[in-house]
């Protein structure tokens, strides 16, 4: 073993031929870093959203898919007026989520940026908790909550506000509406609270000290800095709930949203030529939203 | 440090070859001792599985069976080809799924003569034409059953006489309905059409009236037996279209109900066990097929379900008044059954489901 001032050299002179040789071949090293990743999204994402679009062109003879090329599927969705009636209930739903979700997430972040020191990493882990247990373990305890004989019908019949459970919480849309709410608005918070928490004090100081306070701080300061990342929130909020099948499964009496319709084509139909091309339409609207948000500069905030 | 942590995963490598020694040798002797050994996954209705006939099945012949379930034959017939078909050895096709397996070629002939239970088997179900084709034999049939009026009998102290109950604004918001576009012929029955799976497009518009005037009054449609009985048990719904075997499940667990076939007729079905033309596990499924078709396991399969049994002989394992009830030698009672099948436009049908689910 060789001293400690003859092996401290050594590895200096090993780090500085290894920068040397990763300043030589920039681009090599770019390459093996970028590589792997790249690799990875080409081929299990980009890969296989190529091959829905092919497979939207095709079609099902015999019950076996073809690869014979045809428009119909896309002429069949809009010659019957169902599916684009689906998808604009799924649009028409996933935005009063997203809405009512920056409604409850604007508040709650603020409240925990400004009014809470102690506590606030705890009421933010509280917040965050519910991601922790599965998907399907919250759908099925609002079930419990929302049914007939639930925690809710029971409570409300219990303190005589109501003589006969309400039968439109559960199985309705609107059992739909507050499922994906509770479940997706952690999503909501997360970014909002990053984006107010930047928020120098000092700027709210600076405004009362020019005269504005309260509502017209708020207004004028926090909402146009906020404003990224409740937008980042909306597009996280918006596309789960646009894509969400098992929800309107579960809790829903039977009224399909985008995601069940492609999600029967696939697993109860077998028509999966016309499954993918109802698969692009979320994926139409979900570019058109980005579009959006990209002119407000949320991509660059996030 | 380097050394040691050489020589920790070389002892390891050594510790991990030695198991996996010893596991193949075990499977060695357990082929000496007669035994089929190997997985066998199938594709089945719930209560088609059930562990008191499947145990005895896996230690007798060391065959491992994987089950998966679903609630309506589309289902069955999308989950069976998903993957190119190889996932599954069995399913137990419904008479309006069987001949979509066999035309697409999802399914191989069976050899009739390999199972010997086969020639005990009902005369109308030994070759019917939904799962014998040109003379080729694609499965064999295995229960058959109505489509009946499940009913909680503390809201309906008599058996309701007639399927309008599930039509009727008197329980709205009580009843379900199976999320399945066969569902159509059903109501082809109680407006007493005379082919319920050969419908007119006028036949088709006023049974899509009946169900879109139905859509309000239904909780929720449901896709699996489980679903279903979790409807009954959470006091969601009083009346639905259900099988026999959500009565069984539903008594087990104390929810009164019973179960009847009202005046207008019911639809039926009747499941065959087919082999998938991918299938590794051949002689496990032959041994499943000649196992579930003996009258000792149609038995069992009987006291899980209340389905009634292809074979005869299970006749005489039951009281007579079971037997009776089953109707399992009553040839008159299977014809008045409309058992399912697949519509020449069922791609309509599908449409017509889709517009009324909304």
């Amino acid at each position: 073993m060789a001293t400690y001032e003859g092996a401290l050299p050594r590895a200096v002179t090993a780090r500085r031929a290894v920068a040397r040789q990763v300043r030589a071949h920039r681009r090599l090293a770019l390459a093996l870093v970028l590589g792997p990743p790249l690799i990875w999204m080409a081929g299990f994402y980009l890969g296989p959203l190529v091959y829905l679009l092919l497979e939207s062109l095709w079609q099902i003879q015999n019950y076996n898919v073809v690869q014979v090329w045809t428009l119909a599927n896309y002429t069949q969705i809009f010659s019957e007026p169902v599916w684009l009636d689906v998808l604009r209930r799924t649009v028409v739903m996933a935005s009063l989520v997203t809405l009512s979700a920056i409604v409850l997430a604007l508040p709650l972040a603020y409240f925990l940026v400004r009014y809470t020191r102690r506590w606030r990493h705890l009421l933010y882990l509280a917040v965050l908790i519910p991601l922790w247990s599965s998907y399907l373990v919250r759908v099925f305890a609002w079930k419990t909550i929302l049914g007939r004989d639930g925690l809710l019908n029971t409570f409300l019949i219990g303190i005589h506000v109501v003589h006969q459970p309400i039968s439109a919480l559960l199985y309705s849309n609107t059992a739909v509406y507050i499922t994906l709410l509770q479940i997706w608005l952690p999503y909501m918070v997360i970014p909002v609270y990053a984006a107010i928490e930047r928020i120098p004090p000092s700027l709210y100081e600076a405004s009362s000290d020019l005269g504005a306070r309260g509502w017209r701080t708020i207004l004028h300061v926090v909402w146009p800095l906020a404003f990224p990342g409740i937008l980042a929130g909306s597009i996280f909020v918006f596309s789960l709930s646009m894509g969400d099948f098992i929800t309107p499964l579960l809790m829903g009496n039977g009224t399909q949203f985008i995601g069940n319709v492609i999600a029967d084509q696939f697993g109860i139909a077998y028509n999966y030529p016309f499954g993918a091309a109802l698969a692009i339409l979320p994926l139409i609207v979900l570019t058109v939203f980005l579009a959006i948000a990209r002119r407000f500069g949320v991509l660059e905030a996030l | 440090m380097k050394k040691l942590l050489a020589l920790a995963s070389l002892a390891l490598i050594l510790a991990l070859s030695a198991l996996g020694g010893a596991v193949s040798s075990a499977q060695v002797s357990r082929h000496a001792a007669g035994k089929i050994g190997g997985p066998l996954n199938m594709i089945a209705w719930e209560g088609y599985a059930d562990p008191s006939f499947v145990r005895p099945f896996e230690a007798q012949t060391g065959c491992h069976i994987n089950v998966t379930y679903a609630g309506s034959s589309d289902e069955m017939f999308a989950k069976f080809r998903a993957g190119g078909g190889t996932a599954y050895d069995l399913v137990s096709a419904s008479g309006d799924a069987s001949l979509r397996f066999i035309h697409s070629g999802a399914v191989q002939p069976v050899n009739v003569s390999k199972i010997p239970n086969w020639k005990n088997l009902a005369p109308q179900l030994k070759s019917p034409p939904h799962n014998t084709v040109n003379g080729k034999h694609y499965g064999v049939s295995f229960m058959w059953g109505p489509d009946v009026l499940i009913y909680n009998t503390h809201v309906f102290h008599k058996a309701p006489t007639s399927w309008s109950v599930i039509y009727s604004h008197a329980y709205k918001g009580r009843i379900t309905i199976p999320d399945n576009p066969i569902q159509i012929a059903d109501v082809a029955v109680y407006l007493h059409y005379k082919h319920p799976y050969n419908l007119s497009n006028a036949q088709l518009a006023r049974i899509k009236n009946v169900l879109m005037a139905q859509r309000p009054l239904i909780r929720t449609y449901w896709t699996s037996a489980g679903e279903f009985d979790q409807l009954f048990k959470n006091g969601e719904v009083v009346a639905g279209a259900g099988w026999p075997l959500m009565t069984v499940q539903l008594k087990q667990a104390h929810v009164p109900v019973a179960d009847t076939v009202p005046r207008e007729g019911a639809t039926g079905w009747a499941d065959t066990w087919m082999l998938s033309s991918h299938s590794s596990h051949v002689a496990c499924a032959y041994a499943w097929m000649n196992y579930a078709l003996s009258p000792q396991v149609q038995k069992k399969v009987v006291a899980v379900t209340d389905y009634s049994p292809a074979n005869l002989k299970t006749a005489r394992l039951l009281p007579a008044s079971e037997a009776k009830a089953l109707h399992i030698t009553d040839t008159h009672y299977f014809d008045t059954l409309k058992f399912w099948q697949t519509p020449p436009n069922y791609t309509q049908w599908q449409l017509i489901w889709n517009e009324i689910k909304g």
